[in-house]
């Protein structure tokens, strides 16, 4: 004897081969795969960073499109990551796969603890005062990388090297691609599974939550760690790729205006629109400071022409304020309402 | 008993270094501190008004207190260039230079301040993430645009001659400046308090403060106010941003950003809608980084959050928050 | 019709995705008291919410006197001559008694200081504590004071919502003296859940379900008709 919900899904899931979406995506993974076969650097560092980005603003989704707390400590839980197994390499000796491993546990480990602790705050104050005491501590691990200069090279950072298969470009590429994968696939199913329900539930309306009886507490903390732990191994592959970690570029204010511009690009609550916010954001990162060289060679000469193109974050900054203005559901989330309007 | 607890806080908080630093250095760093905590709180003053008032997150407040600090650093250069009036010894032409620069770093606040307030923040009332990412993007486009127009490097912030230096007052150092800078957080203290409690207009923030939509009902035009409220915080980043490049000495196009972090912090520990509470934390915030500062430099900023987090435990609205 | 001051006519509002007023038709007469009875959750307080401009009302028309006010700002509406004496008082705690006068106070001539007397002559315990902070006040004291605020302008209609709510019986006497004394000067739309309340106040009533009118007449009718009552109101 099935029940309505349990003959709903199965339903669902028989329909999943059919679903456009999935091809997409499984299009995508291809073309990812096959990108190193490119003989460009800069494409492959695109890719890469496009994976690594689309995950990061898809576990930024999970807090704050599928659970509702608004946090900008995230970041920071990337910079743990980074800042993680750059230590274990560099200080443990020498790059062996377990030090790379201990970095990354203790990592994860503080990550857990700090995202909880801090998610203790919410229970006392209110949501903007918590999402500016989110900010607040994010600063301070900003201000504590620099400080402790001795442990973590301070402002000029850490140059880790890392061992066997990471070592080269290719090998690091595809084991990053792989765990990027899993992580969007675990992401998937938590946001899918029960639990991922209750939270919309919480998200929608805490009050009534509350009233049939889940302790919205506990699963805003798991939905906290959960993402927390995401963005720390999207941190430590950052690392590995990179092989250079300073303050600014892991744990500085704009990879958290990053993500929040990707995530508006694509679409809160919408979990895989992250790919899209990503692609647009680096791609245009990417060729944006060649805007420079054209403005320089349309009207040479003129100082100010070239001091206008010369600072492209401002049209980034206007194009910003744009798409919150007239896109407020993001790409992904503006084609499934048009989508569902239709059906 | 619980408005006098803050306050005792601040002056046990202020006593307590006595015990580790030698008193002619715990005056100098007295000073500091408390003009530090003024200029912070020129900044929050705004900034926690515009919150209690309008429920809303101001994030384009760090740029406007960029954009002041660049106005009154351009009349400054100016002024000093044609005239020399910053150079000169004459403690008139000084005053005067230093009203000019900060007439020029309010008005200039003020007018941006209300094209922010109607162009970007009016579009969102309500929507608190929309309000955070739209200003965040506004303060990208005005540092920017700080950038073009200035450059984006350090410049050196000439400070009038009868404000450089200090005086030496019986063996004890006092930096002319921080000196200036506190009276100056007091007048407007003063003066905003006065506002607040004396005029019909403070009258009815004061009552939109602590509930808008009854303000409303009751036959105000809240959007007025809050064209008002928007501007009157905009002017005074604006002047917080000329004082505190003065008293840095330099301007650079990122330094809102930077004490922008400060001023929130002084906001969730005084508790939003709260001047009061703003010109506690921010004596709080000054007096504690000052003192902490000089004894264990790299331990300055985490004793702030720590503090921020201790008042955070035993007060969650923050000292004066009314819960909002 | 210049009997008529306030009018409804199949006025739908949503709050958020809720479709909460379904059709709310309703006159209030010049002079009268009348009164929205319901069940809780009807829609009652919506109702005199959307009048009063804080909801705007996604179908139907609302006028004053004739002139059409839905779609207006708050403020816009009260200055046409509207009290809003609303649910749980609205009061400003942190402002004294005094500057709650003061804040609702629209005018400043001799007539506007003549009300400002006769409200403290109305209620003589305001004027004791006239410097005391408004939320240190007890629970009767507080609605006296929102009620209060209404009368210090001019003001031809009054919107009182459930002004019984949470406080004690003979408070409950002391509220209907003063809304009997007030009967003489200004029209009153009452929402009230005390049904004894709205009996000894009412002209009219209005019986909202769901979102709509259903019942209306004069309240002496009501009074006997003891099926009406049980059906909508449980009495």
């Amino acid at each position: 004897m099935t029940t309505p919900v349990e003959a709903a899904r199965r339903a669902e899931r028989a329909r999943r081969w059919r679903r456009p979406t999935l091809w997409l995506r499984l299009g995508l993974l291809a073309a990812l795969v096959l990108v190193p076969v490119v003989p460009s650097f800069q494409l492959l560092d695109l890719a890469l960073k496009i994976a690594v980005f689309a995950a990061l603003v898809a576990s930024y989704d999970i807090l704050i499109g599928y659970t509702g707390i608004v946090s900008f400590g995230h970041a920071m839980f990337f910079g743990f990551g980074a800042y993680g197994v750059a230590l274990a390499v560099t200080r443990g000796g020498g790059p062996t796969w377990s030090d790379l491993g201990l970095g990354l546990a203790a990592a994860v480990g503080a990550s857990a603890l700090v995202s909880v602790t801090i998610g203790a705050f919410s229970l006392r104050v209110k949501a903007i005062f918590f999402a500016m005491i989110t900010l607040a501590f994010a600063e301070f691990a900003l201000i504590l990388a620099v400080q402790l200069g001795p442990l973590t090279g301070g402002e000029d950072g850490l140059s880790p090297r890392f061992p066997g298969l990471l070592a080269d470009r290719r090998g690091a590429y595809y084991v990053i691609l792989a765990v990027v994968v899993i992580l969007f696939g675990a992401m998937s199913r938590f946001v899918g599974s029960p639990l991922g329900r209750v939270l919309q539930a919480i998200r929608d309306n805490e009050l009534r939550a509350e009233a049939l009886g889940y302790r919205t507490f506990v699963y805003q903390s798991v939905a906290s760690c959960f993402a927390s732990v995401v963005a720390t191994v999207l941190g430590a592959c950052y690392a590995v790729w990179v092989g250079y970690v300073n303050p600014e570029s892991t744990l500085g204010i704009h990879i958290m205006l990053d993500i929040l511009l990707m995530v508006i690009i694509g679409g809160i609550g919408t979990l895989w629109g992250g790919i899209i916010g990503a692609a647009f954001l680096l791609t245009a990162q990417a060729f944006l400071p060649n805007l420079r060289g054209l403005g320089a060679a349309l009207l040479p000469g003129s100082a100010l022409a070239l001091r206008l193109t010369e600072r492209w974050p401002l049209y980034f900054g206007i194009l910003f304020i744009l798409v919150v203005f007239f896109f407020p559901k993001g790409v992904v989330g503006s084609v499934r309402e048009t989508l569902s309007r239709r059906r | 008993m619980r408005r006098a607890a803050p306050g005792a806080l601040v002056v046990g908080l202020a006593l307590l270094p006595l015990a580790a630093i030698e008193p002619r250095v715990y005056l100098t760093l007295t000073i500091a501190g408390l003009a530090m905590g003024m200029l912070i709180f020129l900044v929050a003053a705004g900034l926690t008004l515009i919150f209690g008032l309008m429920d809303v997150l101001n994030f384009a407040h760090g740029a406007l207190f960029s954009w002041g600090a660049y106005a009154g650093f351009t009349v400054l250069v100016l002024l000093n260039q044609e005239l020399g009036w910053a150079e000169a010894p004459s403690v008139g032409l000084n005053a005067l230079l230093l009203l000019a620069a900060v007439a020029a770093a309010a008005a200039v606040g003020l007018v941006l301040g209300v094209v922010v307030e109607r162009v970007i923040v009016r579009p969102v009332y309500g929507r608190h993430m929309f309000q955070i990412l739209i200003t965040l993007g506004a303060t990208i486009v005005l540092e920017e645009l700080i950038r073009i127009g200035w450059g984006p490097n350090d410049q050196v912030m000439p400070v009038p001659f009868t404000f450089q230096g200090s005086w030496d007052l019986a063996d004890v150092i006092v930096l002319r400046f921080p000196v200036v800078a506190i009276v100056l957080g007091l007048a407007v203290y003063a003066a905003i308090a006065l506002v607040l409690r004396r005029t019909r207009v403070g009258l009815i923030v004061r009552a939109g403060v602590e509930n808008g939509e009854m303000i409303q009902v009751l036959g105000h035009d809240i959007h007025r106010y809050f064209t008002g409220v928007f501007a009157a915080g905009s002017a005074l980043a604006g002047v917080g941003g000329l004082m505190w490049a003065m008293f840095s000495q330099s301007v650079r196009p990122g330094m809102g950003g930077e004490q922008l972090i400060f001023a929130f912090i002084v906001v969730i520990i005084g508790g939003l809608g709260s001047v009061s509470g703003s010109l506690l934390g921010s004596l709080i915030v000054g007096l504690s980084y000052n003192y902490v500062a000089f004894l264990l430099p790299k331990a300055a900023i985490g004793v702030t959050m720590a503090l921020m987090v201790v008042i955070l435990l035993l007060r969650p609205a923050g000292l004066f928050g009314s819960g909002k | 019709m210049a009997e008529t001051l306030l009018e409804l006519e199949d006025v739908h509002a949503y709050i958020g995705q809720h479709h909460i007023l379904q059709g709310v038709t309703l006159a209030v007469r010049r002079d009268a008291v009348t009164v929205l009875l319901g069940r809780n959750g009807a829609g009652k307080t919506t109702t005199m919410r959307t009048i009063v401009g804080l909801l705007h009302p996604a179908h139907g028309s609302i006028r004053l006197e004739g002139h059409p006010i839905h779609g207006l700002r708050p403020y816009e509406i009260v200055r046409r001559g509207v009290g809003f004496v609303p649910e749980g008082q609205g009061i400003f705690a942190t402002l004294t008694v005094d500057e709650n006068l003061r804040v609702a106070r629209l005018g400043d001539d001799a007539e506007a200081r003549a009300r400002l007397a006769r409200v403290f002559e109305l209620f003589p315990d305001l004027a004791r504590f006239r410097d005391a902070r408004a939320g240190a006040l007890s629970g009767g004291q507080k609605q006296m004071l929102s009620i209060a605020r209404a009368l210090v302008n001019p003001n031809r209609l009054l919107l009182v919502d459930e002004p019984s709510k949470g406080l004690a019986p003979i408070v409950v006497e002391h509220l209907v003296e003063a809304l009997r004394a007030m009967k003489a000067h200004a029209t009153i739309l009452l929402v009230e859940q005390n049904f004894a309340m709205a009996q000894a106040l009412a002209d009219e009533f209005y019986l909202i379900d769901d979102g709509r009118t259903v019942h209306h007449g004069p309240m002496a009718a009501l009074v006997a008709d003891d099926a009406l009552k049980k059906r909508y109101l449980g009495v």
